[in-house]
Formats: C-alpha cells, sequence, structure tokens
C-alpha cells in the first residue's frame, strides 16, 4: 500500500528532529538525510503534483455524481 | 302594544358593549391560540381570528401596536396575547382588542432546548474523553447538508481551494423542517459507512425554529454514535445547538468547518520547504564539524614527525633495561650477604658440638624423671590405692564393700573395704 501523506509527513519531521537532536552518527546521518529528502519530495508531489480532486453528491439511488457547488448553488 | 318596550339593536348592542367594558376581568386578559384568516388592513390595523381546536374569536390589533411587533403574524401561527375583550356594536360581535402579540413555541422551545440539553449533559454525550481528533489531512470529507444554498457552496469550495488533493463528498439532506432530523441522522450514517476522515454537519445560519433540527434529540445521537469524527457548522455564530455540543467539534460557520477540516497546501509546502531548510543545515555542519576534526588531525605533531612516535619508545626502552639491571644487581649482592652470614656460623663450622649440647641436656632430663617418678616412693613401703583406676586419696573416696586395687613396690592385690573411718 502506498504511504499516506500524514504517515511521510509525520516521519519527516521525526527524521528533522532527530538529526536535529545530534546524537546521530555521520553515516547514519547521510542515509537519514537520503531518506528525509525523498519523503519531503513525496510529499510535495502528493500535494502539487496529484490532479485535484472532484467533489461528488451522492444521489437519491446512492450513486456518486460529480458535484459542482458554483454550478448548483 | 307598547312600542316603547322595543329596544333598538344598536342600544341592545351598546347595552352589552358596556357589561363587557365594565367587567375588570375582560379589560385585561391574555389568550393563546392560532392566527387564521389574517389581514393587513392598508390602515395598518390587523385583523384576524384566533382559534383553537374547537373555538374562534376575531381579533383585531390596531396600527399604533401592531407598529410594535417583531414578527409578522401569519396563518397557522401561534400566538399568546395580551388585550382587551369588548363588542363591536356595529356587527352584533365581541372581539379581543390586542395590544402585544408574541409567537408562541418560542419559550417552549428553549424550555425543550435546556430540558434536551441537561439531559444529555447528564448522560456524558459531551464529555471531552469522547471527542474524536480531527484528522489534520484528511482525504476524503462527507458533508451533510442542503444541497443547494450558500452552507454547500462554502464548504465544498473551501475545501478544493485549501487542500485540493481531499475529495469531498455531499450527502445531501433537508435541513429545515419537521423532516429534516430523521434525514441527517440517515445521512451521517450513510457517511459513516461510507468511509471518510471526517464528517462536517451542518446548515447556513437562520432563525432558532429554522435551525430547530440540530437541537433535535436524535440527531445529538447519531453525531454521538458516529465513528467518524464529525465538525459541527450550524450557522449560528453565538448561540450553540445540541448538534454543536455534542459534535467532536464546533465550528461557527460551514465555512469555517472547512478551515477546520483541511489544511492549507500553501502551509504545507511551506512546513515542506522549512523541513528541507532544517535537513541541508544540519547535515552541512555535521559534515563540516567532521571536516574540520579530520584536517586537525591530519595537521596534529605525530602525524607530521611518525619519527616522535619511535623515538619516544626507544627512550622508555632503554630506561627499562637500565632499571633491570640495577635491580638484578642489587638482587645479586643482598643474597651474597646472607649466604655469607650462613656459612660464617658456629653450627657450619664444628656440627658435634650441637650434638655434645643436646646429649648432656638428656641426660639432665632423666636424673629429674627418676627424682620426681611416683613409683620410687613405692620402694620405701608406700603403696597406690585405686578405685575404678581411681586414687583414692580420701576415705570419701570410697564405700564399704568397693573393691580396690592396691598397688606395691613388688606386685599388687585386690582388697574389700570393710569399714571406713571418717
Amino acid at each position: 500500500m502506498e504511504k499516506s501523506f500524514e504517515n511521510a509527513l509525520a516521519e519527516l519531521e521525526q527524521i528533522v528532529k532527530e538529526l536535529e537532536s545530534g546524537t546521530v552518527e555521520l553515516d547514519e546521518a547521510i542515509n537519514k538525510y537520503t531518506e528525509a529528502m525523498q519523503l519531503a519530495k513525496f510529499c510535495s508531489e502528493k500535494l502539487n503534483n496529484a490532479t485535484q480532486k472532484v467533489n461528488e453528491i451522492l444521489t437519491e439511488n446512492n450513486e456518486l455524481k460529480e458535484f459542482d457547488a458554483e454550478k448548483e448553488g | 302594544m307598547e312600542e316603547s318596550k322595543y329596544l333598538k339593536i344598536s342600544e341592545i348592542n351598546n347595552y352589552i358593549k358596556s357589561l363587557l367594558d365594565r367587567d375588570s376581568f375582560l379589560n385585561k386578559i391574555y389568550l393563546k391560540g392560532e392566527v387564521s384568516n389574517f389581514k393587513n388592513h392598508t390602515t395598518g390595523h390587523l385583523y384576524f381570528t384566533l382559534k383553537d381546536d374547537s373555538s374562534r374569536i376575531n381579533a383585531v390589533m390596531f396600527a399604533s401596536n401592531a407598529a410594535k411587533l417583531t414578527f409578522t403574524p401569519e396563518d397557522g401561527m401561534n400566538v399568546l396575547v395580551e388585550g382587551r375583550i369588548s363588542a363591536y356594536p356595529a356587527q352584533g360581535s365581541y372581539q379581543i382588542y390586542i395590544e402585544k402579540m408574541e409567537v408562541d413555541g418560542l419559550g417552549n422551545l428553549y424550555i425543550e432546548y435546556e430540558k434536551l440539553k441537561k439531559k444529555l449533559a447528564s448522560e456524558g454525550l459531551f464529555n471531552k474523553e469522547y471527542k474524536k481528533p480531527i484528522p489534520k489531512y484528511p482525504e476524503k470529507i462527507g458533508v451533510v447538508t442542503a444541497s443547494t444554498g450558500a452552507a454547500v457552496r462554502d464548504i465544498m469550495s473551501t475545501i478544493k481551494r485549501r487542500f485540493p488533493i481531499c475529495q469531498a463528498i455531499l450527502f445531501p439532506s433537508l435541513v429545515q423542517g419537521k423532516d429534516a432530523a430523521p434525514n441527517i441522522v440517515e445521512q451521517i450514517k450513510k457517511a459513516d459507512e461510507f468511509g471518510v476522515d471526517t464528517i462536517i454537519v451542518g446548515r447556513g445560519g437562520g432563525s432558532i425554529e429554522d435551525l430547530w433540527a440540530f437541537n433535535e434529540e436524535i440527531v445529538a445521537r447519531a453525531i454521538f454514535e458516529c465513528q467518524t469524527p464529525i465538525i459541527s457548522a450550524v450557522g449560528h455564530e453565538i448561540d450553540w445547538t445540541i448538534a454543536d455540543f455534542v459534535a467532536d467539534l464546533r465550528a461557527p460557520t460551514p465555512t469555517g468547518a472547512a478551515e477546520m477540516a483541511v489544511p492549507t497546501i500553501l502551509d504545507l509546502n511551506t512546513l515542506l520547504d522549512n523541513y528541507r531548510i532544517r535537513l541541508n543545515k544540519n547535515i552541512k555542519s555535521m559534515i563540516n564539524t567532521k571536516f574540520i576534526t579530520l584536517r586537525n588531525l591530519r595537521h596534529s605533531f605525530v602525524l607530521k614527525n611518525p619519527m616522535t612516535i619511535y623515538e619516544v619508545k626507544l627512550q622508555k626502552f632503554s630506561n627499562l633495561i637500565e632499571n633491570l639491571n640495577n635491580t638484578m644487581d642489587k638482587t645479586i649482592i643482598s643474597k651474597k650477604i646472607v649466604y655469607d652470614k650462613i656459612m660464617a656460623s658456629p653450627i657450619l663450622k664444628n656440627p658435634y658440638s650441637l650434638f655434645d649440647k643436646k646429649k648432656n641436656k638428656y641426660e639432665l632430663l632423666v636424673n629429674t624423671l627418676k627424682l620426681v617418678n611416683p613409683l620410687n616412693i613405692l620402694e620405701k613401703g608406700y603403696s597406690l590405692v585405686k578405685v575404678d583406676d581411681k586414687l583414692v586419696k580420701s576415705s570419701k573416696d570410697i564405700k564399704l564393700k568397693d573393691k580396690v586395687n592396691v598397688k606395691l613396690h613388688e606386685g599388687e592385690f585386690e582388697a574389700v573395704v570393710s569399714k571406713i573411718k571418717e
């Protein structure tokens, strides 16, 4: 399963804090840094490149249909 | 026929009017009933009928009083009125002349509201421990509200603008009228079963009657039982509905609810940039520190003059050798002194002298022994008396008939005690 945005962001935050604590060895720090940069990239892509989600309405027949609040309203 | 006993209609109507006007009870009377046949006359006077299930009374409200009304009466509305009852002689009817009028029910609604609020509070439905946290980065949001109007527009467009990667799904519901409450309940359940991260339940602002569905017990219980976190958004900034108390989070307006439900993409991008900057800064400073340490080591004295390591060791080695030699010399000398002392001792020079000494000592001891040997005394005629191998020293040591052993200088014999003297 693909990582959720929330989990990725939480992991990223965790690594930043860990590195800032200064308790990590250099080799490990470089690994963590690489991982964190990948997480940041993943989050950015999820945020900015993902197609905008279409808002939907659940009809009386329990079917989902595109819903445009601007038109309907 | 006496014409004088017959009254004119106006006379009797005026008489009846005077009777009514004299009655202090009817002069200030409070009535409640339902408005019907409402007519708003061009003069500003209001004419209508007040009725209940079985009876009706005509009502008038003059323009001067009607101007003070805070609402527009209409047919079917329940009202509370204050006024006086009098007759209208021209019509031969009596009616109420209303001075004050207010909508009935508001008061009742408040009582109901307070009662339900107390009941649900005592059951713990508003307790903090039941409040579920609202997901920070939802991917799907269920919206339970009317499919038209400002509320749905505000919610949907706010979500789209702030966090476009989140999908909003509308579960359309009535939000006003007597069917609203069961409909809201049904749609909350649907959204809960559908599987969304957060549910927004609400409507735009309105009068207390308009919002009433959100004060209904079934709606409160549906919100409480819903597994998905719920943000309430009943468009009333100041007054809290029961739904607001039960919801996991209360928003003052529909737009506010959408803002609470999703973060903004802009804030998140800023946060990500901030993380990147911190990461870079951190790793750079870490590498830099290590680099400086490495350079310091390279420039250290030892690495620059490797021979110094050898020189120090050599020095230490020769010191050790010297110490060793010194110690060995000292040990040999002290052992030699001890050896010489031993070799010079008289015993080694004349070993027999020790033997003679020991022999003299032995002869001396034998003579002494002879002197103290108790058996020598027996030679002089004394004897030893024993009972059970114990020497008898007193007549108390023996009893009559005891067998005693008597040892003489030569030989021994046994005797029996025949008499004891103290």
